[in-house]
């Protein structure tokens, strides 16, 4: 996970990131890992164990929101922390993806801040001089 | 943007149909405030919130305005209930985010020497839940029933006393409660979190009684100068936010069969009367309930922290329980007419004056408690419900300073350790689970509390009572 990978936004009361991919299913993997850089530190956690995670959407903006929900659901609800994720298929309404991590263990997966949600706040996914840029705004 | 005074506390955007506005946009805010709230994007979320079908008087914004998605935090706005719609944003991730105010039977001088040893006794009792769990174990047939019984269900269950509930907004517990509305997910992520605080500017503080402003309303409500009280602000977990997440997605699917466009889709929405509002209020309540049982229990856990550090003497009442994060059906005279509205309340309180029959006997002379949390480093008011709130806002006042700097500009060169340390100085002891947690708290991210005060206070909205003085901070 380089610095070029995702750069952390402001808001006056959240705060949100804009994440860089070569395609569009990299973009996904990586906005998934600038969420999980907010909430904790992916560089801690081991990639023991794949998780299949699969989702649906109405367009590529909802894909993104829901996609990031999903992981947000697996890190908050199931407690598993990512390393780093394998995206295996990708249309614009459906991703299938393989998460790599294990169960937080709050002694070793130190938690920075509570991600409550995503939302679709100013949310952008546009491409830019090659690259493909997604905007995102987290509740905190 | 055209922006008029109205008077010297109130401004008006006037209803702009080429942007789709069904109403004028109504600010409560001095001069000063107005300077910084015209600095974000709050007053063009209020304008959005105005295009909503079947809003009813005026979108309303509060002094302590800032911007958030979709709707702005501390914004009002009230919707016909035949005609109008819900929507889940306009409560927010955190529904029923609120804050309690408890008493202590405990001066200031007897606690300061002890101060460092029960914020440490509060710190280890009281999990602000961020990296791991809480202390409540429940089964999954509990929380069925904490759904539905809120902050009741806790105090028939060993988690406080019958008064707690009673002396919390729609007594800890909302009908129209529906667990089948709500999904597993949700009930997975707040299960193992009820009795957590949560992070962000979610707080414990204690604090003492600085000033008192009305005699008779701060007798009523059982606080006096020199007081120890405790400040409590926390939500529904991780439940309520799996429940704003369900329904935004289920309202943008729906809202083109129900013929709703929008500026922006995080305002997604749902009539009231439809299948998918009737469900998300149904949820709604649910996941409210269980913030009433989540502060219960973080009260709980705060009186056997006192207990452990003061004994038999120290003696722990609520003074009053409110939401910040809801949208409730209640009744408003509304250009000569009375009706029937849900007034959804974002990052706003509701403040009820003397004489509501929905505010406890004891307080029903004086009007409802409001209590307006600063941050950690300045004040926080106790304030009562005022008439001119039922006339013009319905029944609504502010809920905090709001913030002024943004998360990372509040943290961008300054050190954990040095904060916590000028804090000290000041006789504020900070603990906080995370390094960020302080940094993004401090109170220069803030506006001034007083000066927010004073608007609602001049306004009529709401009267002072009391102005409480941070000692010792818990933070996520």
């Amino acid at each position: 996970m380089g610095p070029r990978d995702f750069e952390v936004l402001e808001h006056p009361a959240d705060i949100g990131f804009r994440a860089f991919g070569g395609t569009l299913p990299e973009l996904f993997a990586r906005s998934a890992l600038a969420m999980l850089s907010i909430a904790a530190d992916p560089a801690a956690a081991l990639p023991k164990q794949e998780y299949p995670l699969a989702v649906e959407s109405g367009d590529r903006e909802s894909l993104l929101v829901d996609w990031l929900n999903e992981v947000l659901y697996w890190f908050d609800g199931k407690r598993i922390t990512f390393r780093d994720f394998r995206v295996t298929q990708f249309r614009d309404t459906a991703i299938e993806a393989v998460g790599m991590g294990e169960p937080r263990d709050p002694l070793r997966h130190r938690a920075r801040l509570i991600v409550k949600a995503v939302t679709y706040h100013q949310l952008k996914i546009e491409r830019r001089g090659g690259l493909w840029v997604a905007e995102v705004y987290l509740d905190i | 943007m055209r922006i008029e005074a109205i008077d010297a506390l109130r401004h008006r955007i006037p209803r702009d149909e080429a942007r789709g506005m069904r109403t004028d946009v109504i600010v409560y805010a001095s001069e000063a405030l107005m300077a910084q709230i015209r600095k974000d994007l709050s007053l063009e979320q209020a304008m959005n919130v105005a295009t909503l079908p079947g809003i009813v008087g005026s979108s309303l914004a509060m002094p302590d305005i800032h911007q958030g998605y979709g709707f702005p935090i501390g914004g009002v706005a009230a919707m016909d209930c035949d005609e109008g719609v819900v929507s889940p944003g306009g409560v927010g991730f955190d529904i029923n985010c609120g804050v309690r105010l408890v008493r202590t039977t405990l001066e200031e001088a007897a606690v300061r020497p002890r101060l460092r040893e029960l914020v440490e006794q509060i710190f280890r009792d009281v999990p602000c839940g961020v990296g791991g769990s809480g202390f409540v174990k429940i089964g999954a047939r509990d929380l069925e029933r904490i759904l539905v019984e809120g902050a009741r269900w806790m105090v028939q269950n060993g988690f406080g006393e019958q008064r707690d509930a009673d002396f919390s907004e729609a007594g800890g517990a909302l009908e129209g409660a529906d667990p089948a509305a709500v999904s597993e997910r949700a009930r997975e992520r707040g299960l193992p979190q009820l009795g957590t605080l949560g992070s962000g500017n979610h707080f414990l503080e204690v604090q003492y009684v600085e000033e008192v402003h009305d005699e008779t309303a701060a007798r009523a409500y059982g606080i006096f100068k020199g007081q120890v009280v405790v400040l409590i602000h926390s939500g529904s977990r991780g439940l309520g936010h799996q429940v704003c997440t369900d329904y935004v997605s289920v309202m943008n699917q729906s809202m083109a069969k129900h013929h709703i466009s929008l500026p922006d889709r995080q305002l997604a929405c749902g009539p009231i009367r439809s299948e998918e509002g009737e469900r998300y209020l149904a949820a709604m309540c649910a996941a409210a309930n269980f913030a009433w049982a989540n502060r219960q229990a973080i009260l709980h856990f705060l009186r056997g922290a006192f207990q452990r550090i003061f004994g038999g003497a120290a003696r722990l009442d609520l003074v009053y329980d409110v939401c910040h994060n809801i949208a409730k059906r209640e009744r408003y005279e509304v250009e000569g007419r009375r009706r029937e509205v849900l007034v959804h309340r974002k990052g706003a309180t509701r403040a009820f004056p003397a004489g509501h029959r929905e505010i406890p006997a004891d307080y029903r002379a004086v009007g409802q408690p409001v209590f307006i949390p600063g941050s950690m480093g300045t004040a926080s008011w106790v304030l009562a419900g005022a008439e001119g709130a039922m006339r013009e806002t319905f029944g609504s006042v502010c809920h905090g300073a709001g913030r002024l700097l943004s998360r990372t500009a509040a943290r961008k060169g300054r050190n954990a350790r040095e904060e916590r340390d000028k804090l000290e100085e000041r006789g504020i002891l900070v603990r906080s689970e995370t390094r960020d947690g302080i940094l993004e708290e401090l109170p220069e991210a803030y506006k001034n509390v007083d000066e927010v005060i004073e608007v609602v206070h001049n306004a009529g909205l709401a009267r002072k009572v009391a102005r409480l003085r941070p000692m010792g901070v818990i933070k996520g």
